[in-house]
């Protein structure tokens, strides 16, 4: 499995990846996660790659991915390189209109930021976002995924944001049909 | 009461410095103080590149370290993290700790590493053949200034010692020479403060010694004194430029 | 339980881990996270750490301690590691075992932030003067990066020499998940016959011959024993292999997904992955059968750099005039999919060897 987490520098999205990477590794995979490096990082496009498998796990940047979540406008770019019946998340809050991909993929319209500040919770449109791709591709048990949601903030000192956490992460994965 | 006085066991060796060189002298009181303290078998000396190349193994029979040139201050502050127990001391010329090594000198002072290091100012480039250095005099002819040295172009000669006496945690700076037997015994007294200055774990401490180069300056020993008299020593004022433990 | 650790700070707990007493070095990306968590961390153990005015005095700093018998390392890349290359010749003039991590990022002069393996040469073949070598671990991933620290000290007091580890800024960057060994101690400094200690001149060859005397043939004769004792490589389905690859490093992922994709397709691929850059794992080319029709350099570098190597192991180890072809992907670890397409391009007689 191989995701793009993109969007402007400040949406989360290194951390996006970087959660999802530990809840692959508590459901016991190999992992690689990347930042965004060098010229990439410039204009303020930010991106972080994250690959897990039961098996060896080739290099930790991007080729093919599974699932590219754009979190703006210009992250759209990537859907060009995702394989054939992919899942492009769009963040509807920040991208006006969504081009036709002709059903090459799979595309899911989520309100992220939206869903974020339903919860009370309006940093968290990137936690959204992993809700959604859980709902949308069963990559983990929502309730395991939870739990390593947990882990990651109070391993990170901030265990006093897990609930709101939480709901942002539930608002994603419910709002995906 | 006659005193004998016999070589330093760390100089039994001969050595291949020029006659009328003040490095000799410097290496004879470091000699007789090491071996006073009780540390002539328990200092790391770490020598910068220049004449002071000539007290590598044999001529010293302690441990040396050879360095490159300039670097003898970072050298002397990695030998005093490996073994604190021991003294580490940085021996070099003002080409060596005041130019190319400028940034590594001011860097081990600044930080004030428990190092000592002892400088030996000839006004010149001795080894490469008597280049200009930072130290040279106004008007001093040396084989990179044929007319005299030109200050406007080249700037005023650099006072190291001063500079570091200004870091204020530094403990101890002083200045001799070895140009008469009174002053040699002042200097003496200067590289053992330094020295003890280290034992008794008080932070960096720096001896500069105005020296002379005959042979570089093309003088005799007794014009070589004349003209420190007269030009270097007004320059670079002897005495303790700092001493916190007073 | 594994852990996920980025790359830079997993080699500054492997060096702690590994004996590592002492750090000095000057911050610059992509490697400045080595002497961040270092500088927090060597003070809680008990240990030593100098952010150095400059990368000069940093490694003269590694003279200085290392000279005495302990374990120091410094770290750095790009312009700031260039500056290291005069110090690494008195550390190897003097045989002061230390430690020298090179996480790369690209290109001469001030480069960019991108990784590469741009720095090949300057590794393998030494940027200072003189004839010197080093061993030069060369990890493909985070946890093969704490495994081979957590014996670089070893290898460099075994041969009196400084060692280098040969990172790439991805490398230092991304995250795996990985374990850590447990800490050791290195030898004491009391007990190493060579060091420098104070008492005088006794930091000899081991049989009381000082340093200076009959120094080439010394030099010359650990440099044959490295290179015949230390070359590490792993190799991938190379025994069959029509073509075979060599990448060292993150090129080494994903040209092995290459060769996977290719197998997929019934085209007979291989890969040689060199764990130690030097000395060049010439050996692994002796498992390459007799009618192999290719060899292939896959690397982060503008021009070629490692094909020099492998056509060096090529001409003295693999009989007939095999033609060599190098794929430079600069500044970018190389995509599987422009691998595949490479490789395809080669045997297809679209591409021009280089040797």
């Amino acid at each position: 499995m191989e995701i793009i987490f993109a969007g402007f520098g400040g949406q989360g999205v290194l951390t996006s990846g970087l959660i999802t990477a530990e809840m692959a590794l508590s459901a016991g995979k190999n992992v690689t996660w990347m930042p965004a490096y060098g010229p990439s990082m410039r204009g303020g496009k930010a991106y972080s790659v994250v690959k897990f498998s039961d098996g060896v796990i080739g290099g930790p940047d991007y080729d093919t991915p599974d699932v590219v979540v754009a979190m703006n406008g210009p992250s759209l770019e990537f859907a060009d390189c995702l394989k054939d019946g992919g899942l492009l998340i769009v963040n509807t809050d920040a991208v006006d209109t969504v081009p036709d991909y002709n059903g090459r993929i799979d595309v899911v319209e989520v309100a992220c930021t939206t869903l974020a500040e339903s919860v009370k919770n309006i940093k968290a449109a990137n936690i959204v976002s992993i809700g959604a791709i859980i709902k949308a591709r069963q990559i983990f048990d929502i309730e395991d995924a939870k739990v390593a949601l947990k882990d990651y903030f109070v391993s990170h000192g901030k265990g006093k944001f897990a609930e709101a956490n939480e709901a942002a992460l539930m608002a994603g994965f419910e709002c995906v049909k | 009461m006659a005193v004998t006085k016999s070589v330093p066991r760390l100089l039994e060796n001969p050595h291949t410095l020029c006659p009328g060189c003040g490095h000799g002298i410097v290496f004879r009181l470091l000699a007789e103080v090491l071996e006073e303290e009780g540390y002539d078998q328990k200092t790391i000396l770490t020598l910068g590149v220049g004449c002071c190349c000539n007290m590598n193994p044999p001529a010293w029979k302690g441990d040396v370290i050879q360095t490159a040139h300039g670097r003898a201050g970072a050298t002397a502050t990695g030998v005093k993290v490996g073994r604190p127990d021991l003294l580490s001391i940085a021996y070099q010329g003002d080409g060596d700790a005041y130019v190319i090594g400028l940034a590594e000198t001011l860097n081990a002072a600044y930080r004030n590493e428990p190092i000592t290091v002892i400088t030996v100012l000839n006004n010149n480039f001795a080894m490469t053949g008597g280049q200009m250095s930072w130290t040279t005099m106004p008007g001093q002819v040396t084989v990179t200034s044929p007319n005299g040295r030109d200050c406007d172009i080249t700037g005023l000669p650099i006072k190291v010692p001063e500079i570091v006496a200004s870091f204020e945690n530094v403990n101890y700076v002083a200045r001799g020479t070895t140009i008469s037997a009174a002053e040699i015994n002042k200097l003496k007294k200067y590289i053992q403060t330094a020295v003890r200055n280290q034992i008794e774990g008080k932070g960096y401490s720096m001896v500069e010694v105005v020296s002379p180069c005959p042979t570089n300056w093309r003088k005799g020993v007794a014009d070589c004194a004349a003209w420190m008299n007269e030009e270097v020593i007004p320059y670079y004022p002897l005495g303790e430029l700092k001493n916190n433990n007073k | 339980m594994k852990e996920l650790w980025k790359g830079n700070h997993a080699i500054a707990e492997a060096a702690m881990r590994a004996g590592c007493m002492f750090y000095a070095g000057y911050p610059i990306t992509p490697q400045t996270e080595v002497g961040e968590y270092l500088s927090g961390r060597m003070p809680e153990l008990g240990r030593k750490f100098i952010q150095a005015e400059n990368e000069m005095a940093a490694c003269y700093m590694l003279q200085g301690a290392g000279s005495t018998g302990m374990r120091c390392m410094t770290s750095s890349s790009g312009p700031g590691f260039a500056l290291k290359q005069e110090a690494i010749g008195y550390l190897c003039s003097n045989w002061i075992p230390t430690v020298f991590v090179n996480v790369i990022r690209w290109g001469p002069g001030l480069g960019s932030l991108d990784s590469a393996q741009t720095d090949y040469f300057q590794a393998t073949r030494g940027g200072g003067n003189g004839d010197y070598r080093l061993p030069v671990f060369a990890p493909n991933s985070i946890q093969e990066t704490i495994d081979l620290m957590y014996e670089a000290w070893d290898m460099a007091e075994k041969y009196r020499n400084p060692v280098m580890i040969l990172s790439e800024a991805a490398l230092g960057q991304m995250m795996e998940a990985v374990e850590f060994p447990e800490f050791k101690e290195g030898p004491k400094q009391s007990e190493m016959d060579w060091v420098w200690d104070g008492v005088g001149d006794r930091h000899s060859f081991n049989h009381g011959t000082p340093l200076y005397v009959d120094k080439p043939r010394r030099v010359r004769e650990k440099i044959e024993t490295m290179q015949e004792n230390e070359q590490r490589w792993e190799s991938y389905l190379v025994e069959d292999a029509d073509y075979v690859c060599v990448a060292y490093g993150l090129p080494s992922r994903t040209t092995r997904e290459a060769v996977d994709q290719l197998r997929a397709e019934g085209i007979k691929v291989g890969l040689i992955r060199p764990i130690m850059v030097w000395p060049f794992p010439f050996k692994a080319f002796a498992e390459i059968k007799k009618d192999v029709k290719g060899i292939i350099s896959i690397e982060t570098t503008d021009a070629g750099q490692v094909v020099e190597d492998v056509a060096l192991a090529t001409k003295k180890m693999v009989d007939g005039n095999v033609p060599v072809y190098g794929l430079y992907t600069a500044q970018k670890v190389v995509r599987p999919s422009e691998a595949v397409a490479f490789i395809k391009r080669v045997i297809a007689g679209e591409e021009k060897e280089v040797f």
